[in-house]
């Protein structure tokens, strides 16, 4: 990588204001992505207590409201579950098992996705068609529904909804990084490194994948978000990790019982954890998806 | 034009082989369905009898063709937990799910194209600013919590509309529907509000850049300059082309939504096939389950397909290609 | 009585984002009478076409008008608003668009987009209106009028997508039409033909026109009065024949020089060459010199025979048919010669270079032979690696040929890197010292391609394939996408080099009078096929075949007495 030569560092931060610049939504949301981040990552540190000790836990404690002193004289600011969790803590936890099975899902299907992409525009032919054939089977199919049939037969768990998620993601990638990758080959750039000898795999990562890559990281934000709310969705469903590392859709779940009874805050705050987390997300890649259509650019 | 269509079913054949074999290995190779019948205190000699009344002591390609030809046939076999043939157990919820996801997606496109238009053309206008907002909420709020929403702000705060079930319903060609029964629509709103938020979202964002795409473009300044007037110049060259992906991505879409009614219909406990298909997986009940899955990928294949063939009728460019 | 069209002082500028302002165009004055035509000439960025725009009321959101006027027909149209536009566009005021293919909306039928202009402009209504569309069509000599009335855009060629436009155009006879490069997107051949109908017209229904063009030839075909444009501002202004025959200002005089002839050969243009003596740019010479082997002239460097190519069109049927962009040719490229290869879009120049550069496979059974070996026999590493030194190429289009995310340093040499022939310590200085033998300061090898302007990259380009040192280099079409000057520049420079280094060229270009500048021979290209071989001098004044015969006459001309 020696010969590539990134631009200096004053204009990323350039690039960081003409991106963000005057759009304080997007900026609200990089703090709530750093805000929900370090939570997740201090969780252990941060939590009145740990959640999942079953030894702490007193039936006592069962279902109070928020802001009630439970019987270790503690006060739990969100209200305790059936079982007498703290449900504060119980979401600062819920945070971690979700993002981490986001970040890993979203990180191999991408991975996978890109170099998939990459191969079937620099082999074509019969590669390509394979490649292509499958990422349209994938794609023919709801991703939640895959997930769902996958977490039915192979049993549920975080690996396996990390699985069943990145199955969706690598073929959306793969999908944009070819169509990049196409128009990027016809470019003569391309002609010159074959010209000047350059080696198939050389050209494939030193020349087309940083001309193909901005697509992938503009839509990445975005495939975090839905992640995200595809493993809650599927966690909700009682389908996607086990209740010994609960995550914010499982949390949701335990609520719903007592919905109807009143009994709100078991479901609302690990709710609006999760939407606040995914909204952070989301606004952060409407920002970053809309500076890169030329057709929003101010034509000078 | 037939070649496409011929090369689309060829490709709508493998999905459904493909789907097929995984559903197949899912439910009958890698756990043993002997096990799960017999129960725990079953002796082998049970479980041998068991395995022979099934066709399960044949090799795995044998039951395989078997298990398609059954399908081939109708018969996806009996459910474990209602005693019923499958087919029939699904095919009397379709018309509960497919009147919420009709009903969504009409009010998603009613709505949806509209503001995308009008944030399309005003860009910098403040109505655009909160139309844009509301959508990047409408897409953060998950669709399981957002029904849990609805429920205790429509049910059991305001106690103004049912939380679930599915109100009496009215016949038309033999099937009973709830849309067409004024009490039983008060049922359906809930769950098809659900339905429609994510996809408003999506629609008012395909109309919004389809908007700005096409207004930049060489042909509608030169519509300008050769005097057409703003009402035909949005009703007629705007509207035609970003129609084109708007229709087509909406029937795609269409699977994603029966896929999502499985939430919507759990949490609203609306007696449709998704509910259904929940019920079975956590009660075990593998012909549903299988059944299902099947029926699910054969809809898609043909929702696809009819997606794909009007996308072609639709854009000049691709029909006379 | 007021003359038609009338643009006092005009100035016009663009809101950037950041709350400052462009001026795009400063002070513009025009005055046209009925049944005139117009000219307004410059090179890129000139602001040609934002005239036209503001004329038509089609400036974008983010250009204010901020000073002068627009007069049409003694009313002030400048500050009319949307309505007040509509009702005099296509009735008043007729356009035509630079690109006919993007001009038309690709989903709706021809019919019903010069159906619904007749509507919005005349009184005719729905079969009247039609068989008016069928008129139109005829006098804009559309042939098979009545069929391509329900035919869509994409299924028409650029030509008659053009001819259509002009019918939309002179549906409501207008007094005015503004043209913006009516014929750049189309090939000489054509462009004579639409610009031939397009000065009938005007003659017939007493339009005037104001053509907006960077084609010296065409305003002398079509115009009687031109103005010249210098980056927003009028340089000169006065009939055609005076502004071509005897410009008065410097500029139009540098653009004139500028500007090839196909009956007339010059040494150099006459435009000013900054190439200071340097010790980098005599390193780099010195360098060039050490591994380019010196011209033997009359030895083929080059064989090509029975060159045949064939694309697949419709996928796995191909073997049936598909498309022969290349059909059974066959030349010889000697030392030190600059060879042209000439032919119009489609005719397969191109296709050759790609084909010998090994970029693309040709069909079997063609022999191409570079200094007496097969290339298809020169399969081992050590000889692609000799073979990629020794073929090079400079590109067509400026803005993608070089590789955006390396610094133009490192564009120039990462290839003579990778294959061990230079140091990497090395490159770097080998770099700065070939951007001095191009004409470029030794600090822009830390830059990235998108600093640079086409020209400039251009130069880049030249750098990266003389760092090979190869014994010949293939130019595409290297300076189309170029202004005139900025082409008489680069010109320049290649001939220079070509002296200094005894290089061996492959020119190919569509422009009859940039081959005429540059080549020794030239072959002409039609459909595929070799139609024509010889001496450029030979074969650009006294051609042999029709088809370069036609060609030549379809250059627009500029051909005055005692001219310059």
């Amino acid at each position: 990588m020696s010969e590539m030569i990134s631009e200096p560092p004053i204009g990323r931060l350039e690039g960081f204001r003409a991106v963000f610049g005057g759009y304080p939504a997007a900026i609200a949301g990089l703090f709530g992505i750093v805000f929900f981040s370090l939570i997740a990552l201090l969780a252990p540190v941060l939590a009145p207590q740990n959640p999942f000790d079953q030894s702490r836990l007193d039936i006592m404690d069962g279902l109070l409201p928020p802001v009630s002193t439970l019987m270790d004289g503690t006060i739990s600011v969100l209200g305790t579950d059936a079982v007498g969790r703290d449900i504060l803590s119980a979401v600062m936890y819920g945070m971690r098992t979700s993002l981490f099975v986001a970040l890993v899902a979203v990180s191999a299907g991408v991975a996978v996705g890109v170099v998939l992409g990459l191969v079937a525009v620099m082999r074509g032919g019969w590669i390509d068609a394979v490649i292509m054939r499958a990422v349209d089977l994938t794609l023919s199919f709801p991703g939640v529904l895959l997930a769902l049939l996958l977490l039915v037969v192979f049993g549920s768990g975080a690996d396996k909804v990390i699985l069943a998620l990145a199955i969706g993601i690598w073929a959306q990638n793969a999908r944009l990084v070819r169509a990049v990758g196409l128009s990027e080959m016809k470019k003569d750039y391309i002609a010159a490194a074959r010209l000047a000898g350059i080696g198939q795999l050389r050209i494939m990562f030193h020349f087309l994948l940083p001309n193909a890559i901005s697509p992938v990281l503009v839509i990445t934000p975005m495939a975090i978000s839905g992640a995200i709310v595809a493993e809650a969705t599927l966690s909700f469903l009682g389908v996607g990790v086990p209740i010994t590392e609960p995550s914010l859709g499982l949390l949701i779940a335990n609520g719903n019982d007592y919905l109807l009874s009143g009994r709100w805050w078991i479901s609302v705050a690990p709710g609006l954890v999760l939407v606040m987390m995914v909204l952070s997300i989301n606004v952060v890649a409407d920002r970053l998806r809309d500076h890169a259509n030329p057709y929003l650019q101010v034509k000078a | 034009m037939t070649n496409f269509i011929l090369r689309r079913l060829g490709q709508s054949l493998i999905l459904l082989i493909i789907m097929s074999v995984i559903v197949f290995a899912g439910m009958y190779v890698i756990s043993d369905p002997v096990a799960v019948m017999a129960g725990e205190d079953a002796t082998d000699a049970d479980r041998e009898a068991l395995a022979r009344s099934f066709g399960l002591d044949q090799p795995l390609p044998i039951q395989y063709l078997t298990f398609l030809g059954n399908i081939a046939r109708g018969d996806f076999g009996t459910s474990f937990v209602y005693g019923r043939p499958v087919l029939p157990l699904i095919l009397e919820r379709l018309p509960a799910t497919l009147e919420v996801v009709l009903l969504a997606v009409v009010v998603g496109l009613l709505v949806g194209i509209p503001l995308g238009i009008y944030s399309g053309l005003n860009r910098r206008k403040v109505p655009t600013k909160i139309i844009s907002l509301g959508t990047t909420v409408g897409y953060s709020i998950p669709n399981f919590w957002q029904a849990l929403l609805f429920i205790l702000i429509f049910a059991v705060w305001l106690r103004v509309l049912p939380a679930s079930g599915r109100g009496p319903t009215t016949e038309l060609f033999g099937i009973g529907w709830s849309i067409l029964n004024a009490e039983g629509f008060r049922y359906v709103i809930l769950p098809a509000a659900n339905l429609s938020v994510a996809l408003i979202c999506m629609q008012t964002r395909l109309a919004r850049s389809g908007t700005q795409e096409v207004m930049y473009q060489d042909y509608m300044m030169f519509a300008r300059a050769k005097g057409i007037a703003r009402p035909r110049l949005i009703g007629r060259h705007l509207l035609r082309n970003i129609l084109i992906p708007i229709v087509t991505i909406t029937g795609l879409e269409l699977g994603t939504l029966i896929a999502f009614s499985t939430v919507t219909e759990t949490v609203f406990s609306w007696p449709g096939i998704g509910k259904l298909l929940l019920d079975s997986i956590y009660r075990s009940d593998r012909p549903v389950v299988v059944a299902y899955m099947i029926l699910i990928t054969l809809m898609f294949v043909l929702i696809n397909l009819v997606a794909d063939i009007l996308y072609a009728v639709l854009d000049p460019r691709i029909r006379y290609a | 009585m007021a003359p038609l069209l009338a643009i006092e002082n005009l100035s016009i500028a663009y809101m950037l984002g950041d709350g400052r302002s462009a001026e795009a165009i400063s002070d513009f004055s025009l005055r046209l009478e009925r049944g005139r035509i117009a000219g307004i000439v410059g090179q890129s960025g000139a602001g040609k076409s934002t005239i036209g725009k503001a004329i038509l009321g089609l400036l974008g959101e983010n250009a204010r008008i901020t000073s002068g006027t627009i007069t049409l027909d003694g009313t002030v149209i400048t500050r009319f608003s949307e309505g007040e536009f509509a009702a005099i566009r296509g009735k008043r005021i007729g356009y035509i668009y630079q690109n006919p293919m993007t001009a038309l909306n690709p989903v709706l039928s021809i019919g019903e987009q010069m159906i619904e202009a007749i509507e919005a402009n005349t009184a005719r209504r729905g079969e009247a209106a039609r068989t008016y569309a069928l008129e139109l069509l005829k006098s804009a000599e559309v042939s098979h009028a009545e069929e391509r009335l329900s035919k869509y855009p994409h299924q028409l060629s650029g030509g008659l997508c053009q001819r259509i436009v002009f019918a939309i155009a002179i549906a409501a006879q207008p007094d005015l039409i503004i043209a913006d490069e009516p014929t750049t997107a189309l090939d000489v051949t054509v462009q004579k033909a639409v610009l031939a109908t397009l000065k009938r017209l005007a003659c017939e229904q007493q339009i005037a026109i104001v053509l907006i063009t960077h084609d010296m030839g065409v305003v002398f075909q079509m115009c009687d009065e031109v103005s010249v444009l210098c980056r927003g501002r009028l340089v000169e202004h006065g009939s055609t024949a005076q502004v071509i025959g005897a410009p008065r200002e410097r500029y139009t005089k540098d653009l004139m020089a500028a500007i090839p002839s196909v009956d007339l050969k010059r040494d150099r243009f006459d435009v000013l060459d900054s190439f200071a003596n340097t010790p980098g740019r005599r390193r780099g010479i010195a360098f060039l010199k050490s591994g380019i082997a010196a011209a033997r002239g009359g030895e083929a460097l080059l064989t090509v025979n029975g060159l045949s190519k064939t694309f697949d069109t419709r996928g796995r049927r191909a073997a049936s048919g598909g498309f022969r962009a290349l059909d059974d040719v066959g030349f010889e490229v000697f030392a030190g010669e600059t060879l042209g290869i000439v032919g119009e879009s489609g005719s397969g120049k191109s296709t050759i270079g790609r084909a010998i550069l090994g970029l693309i496979e040709p069909d079997a059974g063609a022999g191409i032979a570079f200094q007496g070996r097969p290339i298809a026999d020169m399969r081992s590493r050590r000889d692609r690696i000799a073979l990629s030194r020794s073929l090079q190429c400079i590109f067509q289009d400026p803005y993608s040929s070089l590789n955006p995310r390396m610094s133009a340093g490192t564009n120039i040499t990462y290839g003579i890197v990778a294959q061990g022939l230079i140091s990497r310590a090395h490159a770097k200085v080998l770099a700065e010292d070939l951007l001095e033998v191009v004409g470029l300061p030794r600090q822009a090898a830390g830059r990235m391609p998108h600093a640079f302007s086409g020209g400039e990259r251009q130069r880049i380009g030249i750098a990266r394939a003389l760092a090979f040192r190869p014994e010949l280099i293939f130019c595409d079409e290297p300076t189309s996408a170029l202004d005139v000057t900025v082409q008489a520049e680069i010109l320049n420079l290649m001939k220079e080099l070509q002296e200094t280094l005894g290089l061996t060229l492959v020119f190919v270009s569509h422009d009859l009078a940039v081959v005429r500048q540059m080549c020794d021979r030239v072959i002409v290209m039609r459909a595929g096929r070799l139609v024509e071989e010889g001496r450029a001098d030979q074969v650009l004044t006294y051609p042999r075949e029709t088809y370069t015969r036609e060609l030549l006459a379809a250059m627009p001309r500029i051909a005055l007495e005692g001219a310059r």
